[in-house]
C-alpha cells in the first residue's frame, strides 16, 4: 500500500527462430516492461524487425489516410468489425482505391467553386453598374477609377467639374481627364472608395455574372453528391477502419519489437522488468516455448544501476487517487507512495472548503453517476470520484460543523440579523445546531486551517523521515529539524490565537502542559514559550543539509499561513451563495406573487450552479495545491519510470 | 459594530495590492505556461503549480485585512 509493487528483473535468452513465438507470449501475458538495447555490446546489435513489418505499416498508413478523409473518430459507440489479418491489407487497398478517388473528386470541385465565388464576387460591382467591360478600357486621356465606396458619393460635378460618375449601390466608376485623376482620385476616398481591378474578357458584365452563378449551383451539387457518397462510404466502413486501425497498431507494435531487443546471428536477448510476483507465471509460459528465463533482484537505494519501473500498488478504493500522483510526477521505486497521503488529505481539504451539505450531496451523486456510467480507463471518472469523496466529506462538515446547506444556515447564528433567512424559516428544523457559523467564525476557521497546516505538514516531513533515512541520515536528520520547528511554530501560532474557541482548547488541553512549566517568553508583545522557540531552532538541523537552510524557517511560516486559504474559500463561497440567496429570495420570491416568484427560481437555480461550480473549481484547485506545493515538496522526488508492460496499448494523448 | 474608516481602507487597500499582484504575476505564469504546453503537454502539472503559486500573496493580503478589521473593531 505505500510502496510500490516490488519488480525483478527479466533477462530472456532464446534461439532466434523462437523470437516470433516468444513476442507473441510476451504481448498476450502483458508482463514484461521491456528495457530497451542500446548499440555496443560486444556480438550484440539491435534486431530488426519482423519480416511483414513493412507491409503492416504502410497498411496502417493508407488506413489512417482513409480514417482522416471520411472522418471517422475513434469512439467507445462505433460498432466493430471482427476480422482476420489475412484479408486485411486488400480490403485496405480496395477502400483506399474508392475513397482516393471520391477525395480528389472532392478537393477538385472545392477548388473551383472557390474560383467561381471568387469570380462572382469580380463580377458583380460591374453588373450593378450595368455599363459594357469594354468600355472601362482603351482610353488615352481618360483614367477609369472604379470601386466599392462606404456610402454613396455625393457632390462630385462640383468637384470635378469635367468628370462623369456612374453609381450603383456600394460601387462608383469615375472617368475623369487624366491630369485629374489625383483630385478625382483625393475626393473619392472620402466616401471610403477602395478599388477593384476590371475583368480581363469583354461583353456584358450582367450575363457573364448570371453564367457564372449557374455554373456555381451546378457545381455546388456535385460536391454535395461527392459528400453523399463519402457519408455512405463512412456509414458503411467505420466500423471496420476503427477494428483494422487498432488491429494493426498492435500487429505493428509486435512486427517492430525486436528493434528494442538485442539480437545477435543465432539469439536473442530480451532484457526487461517483471513484477516479482508473477516471475514464474512469466518463466514457465517462456520455457514451454524454449527460452531461457535468468531473473535478478534490484539493487537498493538510489544510484545503484537501473531504476526498476514502478507500478503504484494500491486497495481498490485508492486506485482513483493514483492519477493525481502520476499527473504530479511517478514516483520514484525507492520511495513511499504518497497516494494513500493525498486520499486522507485532499478530500478533506475540499470537503472543509466547501462545507455544505447541499453542494457536498451533489458532488457525491455526480461521482456515483461517474461511478456507474463512464468508462473505467477515463481519467474524468477517476476525477469525479475523488471529487466525489471531497463531497462526502463537504456533507459531513455541512451537516455536523456548519449546520449549512445551499448557503444557507440551518439555524441563525445568535449573533445574526434577525431578518437574515434561515432554514428553520421554511419550516425545516434539523436537530443539531452548528459548532461554527461561518459568518462569525472566522478566527476559528483560520486556526483550524493552521491545526491542518501542522498535520498536514507534519505527516510530509514523517514520510520525508522514512524516505530519508536508509540511505542518507542526514537528510533524514533535516527533516526531523523541520518537523520539529514545524511544531514549534505551530506552538508559538496556538498560544497567540488562544483567544478563539478551538485554539484555547487545543492549547489548554494539549499543549500546556508540556509548554507552561519551561515558562514563556515576552517577545514583541506577545507570549513565546521557551521550549516552542527551542523547537524553532531545531531547523539548524538542516544546516549540515545546506548552510542557508535555517533561512528557511519564513518560508515555513509562509507554507503554514498559506493553509489560510482553506477558511478564505470556505467563508469566501458561502458568502456568495448567502448574497445571491437573500438578493433573490426577498426581492422576488418572499411575498410575491407567482410570476416573479417563477422567475425567482429560475434565477436561484442557475446562480446556486454557479456557485456549485465556481466551488468545486477553486476547491479542487487548492486542495490540489496544498498538497503539490506545500506537502510533496517536502518529501517526494518522483521522477520515476511508469511500468509499462509490453502488449498495453499505450494511453490516448489527452 | 463599527470599524474606523481608515482601518477599513487599509484593509481594503491591503486586498487591492496584492490582489493586483497575484493576478499580474498569474498572468505572466500562466501564459507562460500555455505557451510551454503546447509544446510539451506532460508540462501541465508543473505549470499549473507555478501558475498557482503566486496566490499566497493575496492570502498574505486577506491575513493582514482581516487582522487590521479585527483590531479596528470598536
Amino acid at each position: 500500500m505505500f510502496r510500490p509493487e516490488a519488480m525483478s528483473r527479466a533477462l530472456l535468452v532464446g534461439p532466434r527462430d523462437k523470437l516470433a513465438p516468444t513476442i507473441e507470449a510476451l504481448h498476450e501475458l502483458r508482463l514484461l516492461h521491456i528495457v530497451e538495447h542500446h548499440e555496443g555490446e560486444a556480438g550484440f546489435s539491435i534486431g530488426k524487425p519482423l519480416p511483414h513489418a513493412a507491409e503492416l505499416s504502410d497498411s496502417l498508413v493508407k488506413l489512417r489516410s482513409i480514417a482522416a478523409i471520411l472522418a471517422v473518430e475513434k469512439s467507445a459507440g462505433t460498432e466493430q468489425e471482427r476480422l482476420r489479418l489475412q484479408e486485411l491489407r486488400a480490403r485496405v487497398l480496395a477502400l483506399e482505391l474508392n475513397i482516393s478517388e471520391e477525395d480528389s473528386t472532392r478537393k477538385k470541385t472545392q477548388a473551383l467553386l472557390a474560383d467561381l465565388t471568387r469570380r462572382i464576387e469580380e463580377l458583380r460591382p460591374f453588373a450593378a453598374l450595368g455599363l459594357p467591360l469594354d468600355a472601362y478600357r482603351g482610353y488615352e486621356n481618360v483614367t477609369v477609377l472604379i470601386g466599392r465606396v462606404a456610402r454613396d458619393v455625393v457632390g462630385f460635378e462640383e468637384a470635378v467639374p469635367r468628370g462623369e460618375l456612374f453609381q450603383a449601390s456600394g460601387v462608383a466608376a469615375a472617368f475623369v481627364p487624366t491630369r485629374d485623376a489625383d483630385s478625382a482620385s483625393g475626393f473619392l476616398g472620402k466616401f471610403g472608395f477602395a478599388p477593384v481591378g476590371v475583368p480581363a474578357e469583354g461583353g456584358d458584365p450582367k450575363a457573364l455574372l448570371d453564367a457564372s452563378v449557374a455554373d456555381e449551383e451546378k457545381w455546388r451539387a456535385r460536391l454535395k453528391d461527392v459528400e453523399g457518397r463519402l457519408a455512405k462510404l463512412r456509414e458503411r466502413y467505420a466500423g471496420f477502419v476503427v477494428a483494422a486501425e487498432e488491429a494493426l497498431e498492435v500487429e505493428v507494435e509486435k512486427a517492430e519489437a525486436p528493434l528494442r531487443f538485442a539480437v545477435s546471428e543465432h539469439s536473442f536477448v530480451i532484457d526487461g522488468w517483471v513484477p516479482a510476483a508473477l516471475h514464474s507465471k512469466l518463466a514457465s509460459r517462456l520455457s514451454a516455448l524454449g527460452v531461457f528465463v535468468e531473473s535478478s533482484e534490484p539493487e537498493a537505494g538510489h544510484g545503484h544501476g537501473a531504476e526498476p519501473p514502478v507500478l503504484l500498488k494500491n486497495p481498490r478504493p485508492a486506485k482513483p487517487f493514483e492519477f493525481l500522483i502520476h499527473l504530479y510526477s511517478t514516483p520514484s521505486y525507492h520511495e513511499l507512495d504518497p497516494t494513500v497521503f493525498i486520499l486522507v488529505a485532499f478530500p478533506f481539504f475540499f470537503g472543509f472548503m466547501i462545507g455544505d451539505a447541499g453542494y457536498g450531496a451533489l458532488f457525491v451523486l455526480i461521482g456515483v453517476l461517474a461511478f456507474r456510467k463512464l468508462p473505467k480507463t477515463s481519467d474524468l471518472r477517476n476525477l469525479l470520484i475523488v471529487i466525489a469523496l471531497g463531497g462526502f466529506w463537504a456533507l459531513v462538515f455541512g451537516l455536523f460543523l456548519y449546520g449549512e446547506m445551499f448557503g444557507m444556515p440551518f439555524h441563525l447564528a445568535p449573533q445574526a440579523h434577525p431578518e437574515e433567512l434561515a432554514w428553520d424559516k421554511f419550516g425545516l428544523n434539523y436537530p443539531l445546531t452548528a459548532l461554527i457559523h461561518k459568518e462569525f467564525g472566522l478566527a476559528d476557521m483560520m486556526y483550524l486551517s493552521i491545526l491542518f497546516a501542522f498535520l498536514h505538514l507534519g505527516t510530509s516531513f514523517i514520510i520525508g523521515i522514512v524516505n530519508n533515512v536508509r540511505h542518507s541520515k542526514k537528510h533524514a536528520l533535516a527533516k526531523l529539524g523541520w518537523f520539529l520547528c514545524l511544531f514549534g511554530l505551530f506552538t508559538i501560532l496556538t498560544r497567540t490565537l488562544s483567544w478563539t474557541g478551538t485554539a484555547n482548547w487545543v492549547y489548554s488541553k494539549i499543549l500546556s502542559g508540556m509548554l507552561d512549566p519551561v515558562g514563556v517568553l515576552p517577545i514583541l508583545g506577545y507570549g513565546i514559550p521557551t521550549i516552542s522557540l527551542g523547537l524553532v531552532l531545531a531547523a539548524f538541523l538542516g544546516f549540515g543539509e545546506s548552510p542557508v537552510a535555517p533561512l528557511e524557517i519564513g518560508g515555513l511560516v509562509a507554507n503554514m499561513i498559506s493553509y489560510a486559504r482553506l477558511a478564505g474559500i470556505g467563508i469566501g463561497k458561502a458568502a456568495i451563495a448567502t448574497a445571491f440567496n437573500t438578493l433573490i429570495l426577498t426581492n422576488l420570491v418572499i411575498e410575491h406573487d407567482v410570476l416573479s416568484a417563477g422567475l425567482g427560481f429560475v434565477l436561484l437555480v442557475f446562480a446556486q450552479l454557479l456557485v456549485f461550480a465556481l466551488g468545486g473549481i477553486s476547491a479542487g484547485i487548492q486542495g490540489l495545491r496544498l498538497n503539490y506545493v506545500e506537502s510533496f515538496t517536502k518529501f517526494f522526488k518522483g521522477n520515476g519510470i511508469r511500468f509499462v508492460p509490453f502488449g498495453t496499448r499505450k494511453p490516448q494523448e489527452a | 459594530m463599527a470599524i474606523e474608516p481608515i482601518a477599513a481602507i487599509a484593509a481594503a487597500l491591503a486586498i487591492t495590492g496584492t490582489g493586483l499582484a497575484t493576478a499580474w504575476a498569474e498572468k505572466v505564469v500562466g501564459g507562460a505556461t500555455v505557451g510551454a504546453m503546447a509544446e510539451k503537454p506532460e508540462l501541465f502539472t508543473r505549470g499549473l503549480v507555478l501558475m498557482v503559486l503566486p496566490e499566497t500573496i493575496v492570502l498574505f493580503g486577506l491575513i493582514i485585512a482581516i487582522q487590521l478589521v479585527a483590531a479596528a473593531v470598536t
